[in-house]
């Protein structure tokens, strides 16, 4: 569940990449959260002291084997700080779970609209057989996305584009989870070289497990709604960088979550 | 967990409306009887192998009942007939019917298909184009012996004309985003020519779109490109380079046609390679010589491809509906028109005005202009574009050139209801293309 708090979705969005041509995005992350969701939707004030804050990079690597087909991985590493009571904190850091796979472009609508499927593999980078590790849910998953993007219809707007992800992960464990999610993001460029974009992520989780667990990461049934405001500086054609807020104004089973992003779009 | 719920059902119903809407708005027609054609294949190309369907929807958009018959007509290029059929068909007021059309195997070619709705109260008939096998389009070439020693002493003599390049910048053209420059410089024969070269400020070195000129356009400063440095020529006699050739079109194409050492196009080809000796001489203006790409649309279209064929400093080329290709073919095609139409329209009208200017005449100086003579020479990645209902430019003709291409790196884009163009999708593939060519974000 963390990672998708952090991590850039709009890296995966459905625009191909292009043949021969690779998108790097490093990320830089920041996440803190002091007070959490029950499985009411309430709000639960953490214990005076307490906290979760977790510094975290991730590096996003595309590349365009053909004008429809992208290779996709996604890499990152986590530097985790949570107090569980005054004094007592518990740090971890290491790499986290990749996602590698493919992404198809299924549909152009005249070079202005894409329709795209990714289909990925969710792989721990950490020991998965020591019980359950704070970096990640601990199991193989898979995941279907499917992605429409493009120009924002001319009697919208003039300019600017939009990304829609409708995703699926299936961890391979007996008590799952299994996720779907909905991305909704809107780009508007307020000058040659600057640009506003909001993202909105819908995510639900499903598990069999629906015992409330003071540890977020153990969690495998919740649900959360997280808006993003990005601001964006296109320095080169080949350079570009995002810097990005969020806020999880409610969910269930999770924390109340802040935080931001700096992140580099570097073509080659 | 109600209100996250909630949003996902609203986002999805939102996304639901968004495509109904969508697909509403593109039911809209008007007309009494509407007749639209929608070959199988969307480019109206077909393999030998395949029989050659269309869907023809019908909709009687009045309130009375209709009652005739819709048939189709099948003629080669040539308007030489090959298939026809007819059926009855009945349609109530407002009502609507998709017909399913199967035109027998062709050979390949390029086949005109007529397809004819006549009721009591209304007749219409629509003209459409569709292709079998048009990679294998094959056409003979008319390269004269001296075609090869032709050229290398024209060139020889281009290269002996001082090009005293004058570079201006324009001030009252630039923006805050690009510099604007007039170029000049001496070609063939010592005439002037000029152009416009567009240099984005963002960068400092840039890859080049070199454009050369429709039949007898005026190009201008080409402002929309960002990532390229814009580079438009205006050959003699068009646009802002008439000091010396300064006539319309219908007299442009026949400048001293009867003699192939003094015909137009000797001069206006070297103006497109001295466009390319300006690009080389002028990296100091922030031009990636590494990366010239030629372009051009009708006329441009052909200069673009003799260009590319001369000059390998040029890494690019595409071209859309190319002038002049396969010209003697051209002709065969013209022959059937109902009405003449450019370029045979000009010729026909000088040869009329010329007793003597046989057509025989006419090829002993046009073989050593013709584009497809050139198209052997061209080793670089290649895309054109076609529109199949082009008269101007036959699609067999345009085929016929493409086929010569030398490069086994090249796309051809079909549009089937276009006529002396191409669309606003082909220029968006083309746009992508440049960019995986050159590896361009």
């Amino acid at each position: 569940m963390f990672f998708v708090l952090i991590l850039p979705f709009k890296t995966f969005a459905g625009f191909p990449i292009g043949k021969y041509r690779n998108v790097i995005v490093p990320t830089f992350s920041y996440y803190r959260q002091t007070d959490r969701f029950d499985d009411k939707d309430h709000v639960i004030k953490g214990a005076p002291g307490t906290s979760f804050t977790s510094y975290s990079s991730n590096l996003f690597i595309g590349y365009g084997i053909s004008r429809r087909l992208d290779v996709i991985a996604t890499i990152p590493y986590l530097y985790q700080q949570n107090i569980v009571a005054p004094g007592y904190k518990l740090v971890d850091a290491g790499l986290g779970d990749a996602v590698v796979g493919f992404s198809y472009n299924l549909v152009n609508t005249n070079f202005v609209r894409f329709f795209s499927i990714g289909v990925s593999a969710i792989v721990p980078l950490y020991n998965i057989h020591n019980g359950p590790s704070p970096l990640g849910l601990s199991a193989y998953g898979s995941e279907v996305k499917l992605m429409y993007c493009g120009n924002l219809p001319k009697d919208v707007s003039k300019k600017g584009y939009f990304n829609l992800e409708l995703g699926y992960r299936k961890y391979y464990d007996t008590q799952g989870p299994d996720q779907v999610s909905l991305l909704g993001s809107v780009g508007y460029p307020v000058s040659r070289h600057d640009q506003f974009s909001l993202d909105i992520l819908l995510w639900r989780s499903f598990s069999s497990n629906k015992e409330f667990n003071e540890n977020i990461f153990a969690a495998h049934d919740y649900s959360f709604f997280k808006p993003q405001l990005n601001y964006g500086h296109t320095f080169t054609r080949r350079f570009s960088a995002f810097v990005g807020g969020f806020y999880v104004p409610f969910g269930v089973n999770t924390g109340v979550g802040y935080g931001g992003s700096l992140l580099a779009v570097i073509k080659l | 967990m109600k209100r996250v719920n909630y949003l996902i059902y609203l986002s999805a119903f939102i996304l639901a409306a968004s495509s109904f809407k969508a697909a509403a708005q593109q039911t809209e027609e008007t007309g009494d009887v509407v007749l639209t054609a929608i070959p199988q294949n969307k480019n109206a190309l077909f393999n030998g192998n395949e029989p050659i369907r269309y869907k023809l929807q019908v909709r009687n958009n009045t309130k009375q009942h209709q009652n005739g018959h819709i048939s189709y007509l099948v003629t080669t290029d040539e308007g030489k007939k090959v298939a026809e059929d007819s059926l009855r068909v009945n349609l109530k007021g407002g009502a609507g019917r998709d017909i399913g059309i199967t035109v027998p195997k062709m050979q390949t070619g390029f086949y005109r298909i007529s397809f004819m709705v006549n009721m009591p109260e209304y007749d219409d008939t629509l003209r459409r184009v569709f292709g079998v096998n048009p990679e294998k389009i094959t056409s003979r070439l008319h390269k004269p012996a001296d075609f090869d020693a032709f050229w290398d002493q024209t060139r020889a003599q281009l290269a002996a004309v001082p090009p005293e390049y004058h570079v201006t910048e324009r001030k009252d053209l630039s923006t805050n985003a690009k510099k604007v420059y007039s170029v000049e410089m001496r070609s063939f024969g010592g005439i002037v020519i000029r152009g416009w070269l567009v240099i984005p400020r963002d960068g400092s070195k840039f890859p080049v779109h070199y454009r050369v000129p429709g039949y007898v356009v005026t190009l201008k400063p080409n402002m929309d490109n960002d990532d390229f440095i814009a580079f438009d020529l205006n050959v003699r006699g068009n646009g802002n380079s008439r000091d010396v050739i300064n006539v319309g079109t219908d007299n442009y194409s026949v400048i001293n046609i009867e003699n192939k050492d003094k015909y137009i196009y000797r001069g206006v080809y070297m103006d497109c390679l001295r466009g390319v000796d300006f690009l080389y001489s002028h990296s100091n203006l922030g031009i990636d010589t590494s990366k010239i790409f030629v372009e051009g649309g009708s006329q441009g279209g052909s200069l673009a491809l003799i260009t590319a064929a001369l000059d390998k400093r040029v890494k690019l080329l595409t071209m859309q509906v190319p002038l002049y290709a396969d010209i003697r073919d051209g002709y065969s095609i013209s022959e059937s028109y109902g009405h003449q139409v450019f370029p045979f329209k000009v010729f026909r009208k000088y040869q009329s005005q010329h007793p003597g200017f046989s057509w025989e005449k006419f090829y002993a100086t046009f073989d050593y202009y013709d584009p497809q003579n050139f198209a052997p020479m061209v080793k670089c990645p290649v895309l054109m574009g076609i529109g199949l209902l082009d008269q101007f430019c036959p699609p067999r003709c345009s085929m016929a050139l493409y086929n010569h291409i030398s490069s086994t790196n090249k796309e051809f884009v079909c549009v089937p209801n276009s006529t002396h163009e191409v669309d606003f999708n082909y220029f968006m593939f083309q746009n992508l293309w440049l960019r995986e060519k050159f590896r361009i974000p």
